[in-house]
């Protein structure tokens, strides 16, 4: 998630496409992630070299390209629209892509980058999203089941105060500033006039392509990238909520799609008659006949509902003593004498 | 005359049966002309079902009608359309039957006052005889079944056709002289809207005429009957909110009903006075004006009792017309019943100065309610004050209506004391003018 827009922001665009490329080619399709950018740099009529976005200075790395998949643009990079996707309490017309579809067996990771604050992320220059907002949003999505563990990474001023109030089990995460730390950008370019990078991101970067599909790195090294003498800020990372120790984590379990497939040549063939497999079928199953699928449906009861009850009904001393008086009045009227006959 | 009655009657409930089952019900009961927030039908099924799912149906703003009525349609429901022929058809014959016994006691009145010589001589064609006052209560009864305004009303369901019908017997209660009766129909119809707490001075001019107590301040038997018709009336009345207390166990009605009808918060527009100048006004001024729009209404009881002690009658349609006019929430169903009265005054049409203007205006604004209504809010090439204006030409054709009535009255009693050929101190012609 990019969180900024306008053309000196220009490296909160990279940063992102950045982390988008390496997690691509570390093999998650783009079905399975959802890229949310105020994509607004690379048609900005302030970039010089129309339709790129380089990561690089002197040009060597244009993250833009033909394959990028924007999920959400420009004005729909807001907190709603974000904290709906996290929750996945999305409106029916939502297309696919912009939906995460995940489960209790997936592992998510999050990257955000953009300007915050102590306890706040800016989104867009209108409206913020706080540390307690996401912390919720997290408990939402392990309530529902919707991640097996999840990596956060945020990139931004004062980023680590964005993880001190996560409570919700399997949680990784890493900032690049602590709180009281503002996270400085990497280097300007001076052909495109704007800084390109955050220098916390480009180290990530330059660690991550040092990552393949089948390496065995682990996220100990991740929290020793980007030292306080390369970055200028305080690196953090929070693990408290995470279940296994991060010694064992590799990267791949997050920034790629790995998956053991073992090539085999020998054929197998699925037979019926395995021994060993026994198929124990409960004697009581076999003894009613199949349903047909008109009597499934409980027609009869549904056409023939009795209108329902009215459950309110006027207190009886009412009734009684409406009646009381109106015979009351009737009799006042109309005399005495004709209650001889009514008795 | 029971037969020509009756064959109104049917006339009468086969035209609502017969717009019922058209598919202009719909259509006319979503008329802000004939259903008020007060008593439309909607809101009635809408505090019934509240009340089914076992919420107090006063607990959000919808439902402002009193729990009598909560208890007649908790019954009654699914005979809906029945219910609100019946009331209009008992209405009619109610009004029927007054009519005919107030023909009774005017002719009686103008015999004894012949007797006495209080005419002028050459009075002659003002005398009202019996041949011409014979068909008058079948044509209020016709006026009343008939009017475009009622079939509207009762179409769509409306509520008001229950109001009138309790001022209908309120009014028969009281032609017919039973003071125990009118004070119990009057706390009915004051507990349904609060406006006929105005009908209290006619009814008791009336009663006190009908038992020969001159009206005049020191006597002691006018204070008397006055004190127990005022008992009887505002025991009925506490009775009445006290027996509703115990529909809902719960006063919540009292905010809901008459809370509303004071302090007019809704200001959906109907063609009333209220809704503009409210929607117009700033808010620290709305209370004051809220005042002085509702004393607007009880004002004219007093003057009117002055000038209209001898004729309690007229002075009971003077005061429900100008219920009808200056009314919160009025609708045409209020209309109609005063202008059900107008045969009863058929004799004073050549006093009448306006017949054509009037009639012109009432009938063109009515046609010009749903024109203007559907120009400002489903074309939108109007505005509200294209409405309000039609709003207050009907409301001003209606004043001008009964002020044209009330001066054709009087003039015709002071012809009937003084003559009919006024001269001036030097001989020439005089006419009357009303200050």
């Amino acid at each position: 998630v990019c969180t900024s827009r306008f053309w000196f922001n220009y490296r909160h665009v990279a940063n992102t496409l950045s982390v988008y490329r390496s997690v691509k080619r570390l093999g998650i399709p783009d079905s399975h992630i959802v890229l949310m950018l105020a994509d607004d740099m690379a048609c900005n009529p302030r970039n010089p070299k129309p339709a790129t976005v380089f990561s690089h200075k002197n040009m060597e790395l244009n993250v833009y390209g033909d394959d990028v998949e924007v999920d959400y643009r420009s004005y729909e990079v807001t907190v709603e629209n974000f904290l709906r996707v996290l929750t996945g309490r999305i409106p029916p017309s939502t297309p696919r892509s912009k939906r995460l579809l995940s489960d209790d067996r997936s592992n998510i990771l999050i990257y955000m980058t953009g300007h915050g604050g102590n306890g706040f992320l800016k989104f867009q220059d209108s409206e913020e999203i706080t540390n307690v907002e996401l912390a919720d949003a997290f408990e939402q999505m392990w309530q529902k089941r919707r991640y097996n563990e999840l990596l956060f990474i945020i990139d931004t001023c004062q980023g680590a105060s964005m993880y001190e109030r996560f409570y919700s089990p399997n949680i990784m995460a890493l900032a690049s500033s602590q709180v009281g730390e503002d996270s400085l950008s990497h280097q300007p370019d001076l052909g495109i006039g704007v800084h390109l990078m955050d220098r916390y991101t480009f180290y990530v970067l330059e660690f991550l392509e040092e990552i393949h599909p089948a390496s065995q790195t682990n996220m100990n090294d991740l929290f020793q990238v980007c030292p306080k003498s390369l970055c200028v800020s305080t690196p953090g990372h929070r693990t408290d909520l995470f279940q296994r120790d991060p010694q064992n984590v590799l990267i791949t379990d997050f920034f790629g799609s790995v998956r053991k497939v073992e090539i085999t040549t020998e054929t197998i063939s699925l037979d019926r008659d395995l021994p060993g497999f026994e198929r124990k079928l409960p004697e009581e199953e076999l003894a009613t006949e199949p349903l047909k699928y008109a009597e499934q449906l409980p027609v009869a009861q549904i056409i023939h509902q009795k209108p329902k009850q009215k459950d309110w009904h006027p207190p009886g001393g009412f009734i009684l003593g409406l009646w009381a008086l109106i015979i009351m009045v009737f009799f006042k009227t109309y005399g005495i004498k004709h209650m001889k006959h009514i008795f | 005359m029971a037969a020509p009655l009756l064959l109104v009657v049917l006339v009468a409930v086969t035209v609502r049966a017969a717009l019922y089952r058209s598919s202009l019900a719909a259509f006319i009961s979503e008329r802000v002309e004939v259903a008020s927030p007060l008593n439309a039908w909607k809101r009635v099924v809408e505090g019934l079902a509240l009340l089914d799912l076992g919420v107090s149906p006063y607990s959000g703003a919808i439902f402002h009608e009193t729990p009598l009525i909560i208890y007649l349609f908790h019954f009654l429901i699914e005979y809906a359309e029945l219910v609100f022929m019946i009331t209009d058809v008992l209405t009619g014959v109610a009004l029927y039957l007054a009519i005919q016994d107030f023909n009774k006691v005017v002719f009686k009145k103008q015999k004894f006052l012949i007797e006495l010589d209080k005419y002028a001589p050459d009075v002659a064609e003002l005398i009202r005889t019996p041949m011409e006052m014979h068909y008058i209560p079948l044509k209020v009864a016709l006026f009343y079944l008939l009017n475009p305004y009622t079939v509207m009303s009762c179409v769509a369901k409306s509520t008001c056709a229950i109001n009138n019908t309790v001022i209908a017997f309120f009014i028969l209660a009281t032609i017919k002289g039973s003071a125990f009766l009118s004070a119990v129909f009057l706390a009915l119809a004051t507990y349904q809207s609060l406006y006929p707490l105005t009908l209290f001075a006619p009814a008791l001019l009336y009663l006190l005429q009908r038992q020969f107590i001159p009206i005049k301040l020191k006597s002691k038997s006018f204070w008397l009957y006055t004190m127990q018709y005022a008992a009887l009336y505002l025991c009925s009345l506490v009775v009445i909110i006290c027996l509703s207390f115990f529909l809902l166990n719960s006063w919540d009605f009292i905010p809901s009903v008459y809370g509303f009808i004071l302090s007019v918060p809704d200001l959906t527009p109907n063609i009333g006075l209220f809704w503009y100048f409210f929607a117009e006004m700033f808010e620290h001024f709305s209370l004051f004006f809220v005042c002085v729009f509702q004393i607007n209404v009880f004002f004219y009881t007093i003057p009117l009792a002055i000038k209209l002690k001898e004729h309690p009658v007229f002075f009971m349609f003077v005061q429900i017309a100008i219920i009808s006019i200056f009314k919160s929430y009025p609708t045409v169903g209020d209309i109609a019943l005063y202008m059900a009265f107008l045969p009863v005054w058929s004799h004073l049409y050549r006093f009448l100065r306006n017949v054509f203007i009037l009639s012109c205006v009432l009938i063109v604004c009515s046609f010009l309610f749903p024109v203007l209504w559907h120009l400002w809010i489903y074309a939108g090439s109007a505005n509200s004050n294209f409405y309000y204006a039609i709003t207050l030409t009907f409301n001003i054709g209606q004043i001008l209506l009964i002020s044209d009535y009330f001066y054709a009255f009087l003039r015709r009693e002071y012809y009937l004391t003084h003559g009919l050929h006024l001269t001036r101190q030097d001989g020439t012609e005089a006419m009357l003018v009303l200050k």
